[in-house]
């Protein structure tokens, strides 16, 4: 947590046309891992309602029907999946592509992120290497020389 | 595979790949209604790529929205509901086996013209993620502006709040997405949700009990036309339905996917498309309370009928209004 407050309170120096952008950083209180995630101006919104072809009702199912919440400075979208949408859910996955977008490779969620998929590529190996004990083990039991061998503990 | 098959995917993955390294090799050969094959695959495609692949095939094959279809079955494998909801990055790197794996097996279901909403088992209505079940109707986004206008109505009758004390029926309630809907904008609403179709019922139940809303929600397997109702049901402030309102000779020009994967029940009226609105307006005249409405989606062509039947058979009933839809179609608000 310090670490973020530092870089904000030093600032950073973004590429040149993404310092053309300044947004106001909020940190959400309350909660235990935060990430400061972009406020969003309304004003920067752009709502549009996507209708799929066909006579409508129930005579036609269509996945296209959707609203699309667009960041008209960066040309960012979202899509929903409903033509009535959870504002605050579009909303909220448009800040996180926002940061994402801002902070390039220092982003928080991307970090995030990879530190999963590194535990989980540690894991899988582990569990790879584990398999591969076991079936050497096996082996030795069903070799021919019934000596026993023992090379596992 | 046949030999020959065989032979015809190896000299496909040769110029894929351009050499002779046999990486571990999907072999996901099932075959469509049609006769489709999966297209074959290598470990190293990236999510970006299937969307594209995927999308290619199902053009060829002609199933209808081949783009959108390909990034909402990926973009669910990746644990989100559109694919601008996946991180950029994340597009470019490989699928792990178990995505690659479960995104080939989705898109095969599409191959043979299944809905998007019964491959992925979910879709979204108003605020609402719904589980999705053939044969059971998907809900259609009309359906959420009725919703929508049965809210705004009671608002404008019993206050921002809507009042104390409600209670409602819906019938023929499908995935549940009208009842859970209002349940989940009005919480000292109570409702009562009829299906004729033991699958809807189940599912209904399913996604009252995924949503929490349990407790405020019965479901009861019945049929409107059919069955002796009264008994079952106790008198309500509102009736809502998106009834079957078809006509008969309209369902055979449906689309493949309602066709052959949709409860035929959930759409057809019959000849004048009004045999269910029907039964659900003389249960209405019966059923609600004094000055209570019902709503109900119907076709175009069924207002002024409807207003007719009212006025000369159904003494009880007063026909308010229609309300139009954004792409014309009818919703309809009457009062006893």
């Amino acid at each position: 947590m310090s670490s973020l407050l530092l870089r904000i309170l030093y600032g950073f120096s973004p590429p040149l046309h993404r310092q053309l952008f300044k947004w106001p950083f909020v940190l959400a209180a309350g909660k235990k891992d935060l990430i400061d995630l972009p406020v969003l101006n309304e004003e920067d919104l752009e709502e549009q309602f996507v209708r799929g072809s066909g006579p409508g009702g129930q005579a036609t199912n269509k996945t296209s029907n959707c609203v699309v919440l667009k960041h008209t400075p960066t040309g960012i979208v979202v899509k929903t999946r409903s033509v009535t949408h959870n504002r605050k859910l579009a909303r909220d996955i448009l800040r996180e592509k926002l940061e994402v977008e801002y902070k390039g490779e220092e982003s928080e969620l991307l970090r995030r992120q990879n530190e999963s998929i590194q535990r989980k590529q540690v894991k899988r190996r582990k569990v790879n290497e584990n398999i591969e004990k076991k079936r050497r083990f096996k082996e030795t039991l069903n070799a021919e020389d019934f000596g026993f061998k023992s090379q596992e503990p | 595979m046949t030999s020959k098959t065989m032979w015809l995917l190896g000299r496909l993955m040769h110029r894929h790949r351009g050499g002779l390294k046999l990486s571990s090799f999907v072999r996901s050969a099932s075959c469509t209604a049609e006769g489709a094959v999966a297209p074959p695959v290598d470990s190293s495609v990236t999510a970006e790529q299937a969307v594209r692949l995927w999308a290619q095939h199902f053009t060829l094959h002609g199933i209808s929205e081949p783009l959108l279809s390909s990034q909402y079955i990926i973009a669910h494998v990746l644990g989100r509901k559109t694919l601008d909801g996946v991180d950029r990055r994340r597009l470019k790197d490989p699928l792990t086996d178990t995505e690659r794996v479960s995104v080939w097996k989705l898109c095969t279901k599409r191959l043979t013209s299944m809905p998007v909403q019964y491959v992925i088992q979910e879709w979204d209505f108003r605020d609402l993620t719904l589980k999705m079940k053939p044969p059971v109707f998907i809900p259609r986004p009309e359906t959420e502006e009725l919703v929508g206008l049965v809210l705004e109505d009671l608002r404008l009758i019993r206050g921002e709040s809507y009042g104390t004390d409600l209670r409602c029926l819906e019938v023929g309630c499908g995935s549940g997405a009208i009842s859970l809907s209002l349940l989940h904008s009005i919480p000292q609403l109570r409702v009562l949700a009829l299906d004729q179709s033991q699958a809807a019922v189940c599912l209904t139940r399913e996604n009252a009990n995924r949503l929490g809303l349990q407790d405020k929600l019965e479901v009861q397997h019945l049929d409107v036309m059919g069955d002796a109702l009264l008994s079952k049901c106790g008198p309500v402030h509102f009736l809502v339905s998106n009834p079957p309102y078809l006509l008969t000779q309209e369902m055979q020009s449906l689309q493949t996917e309602i066709l052959r994967f949709e409860d035929h029940a959930a759409l057809d009226g019959g000849l004048d498309g009004l045999s269910v609105i029907r039964s659900i307006l003389v249960l209405a005249s019966k059923l609600l309370k004094e000055r209570g409405r019902v709503y109900l989606e119907v076709a175009p062509c069924h207002p002024p009928v409807i207003r007719q039947m009212i006025e000369e058979t159904m003494p009880g009933l007063l026909y308010l209004e229609t309300r139009c839809d954004l792409t014309n179609r009818r919703k309809k608000v009457k009062q006893v």
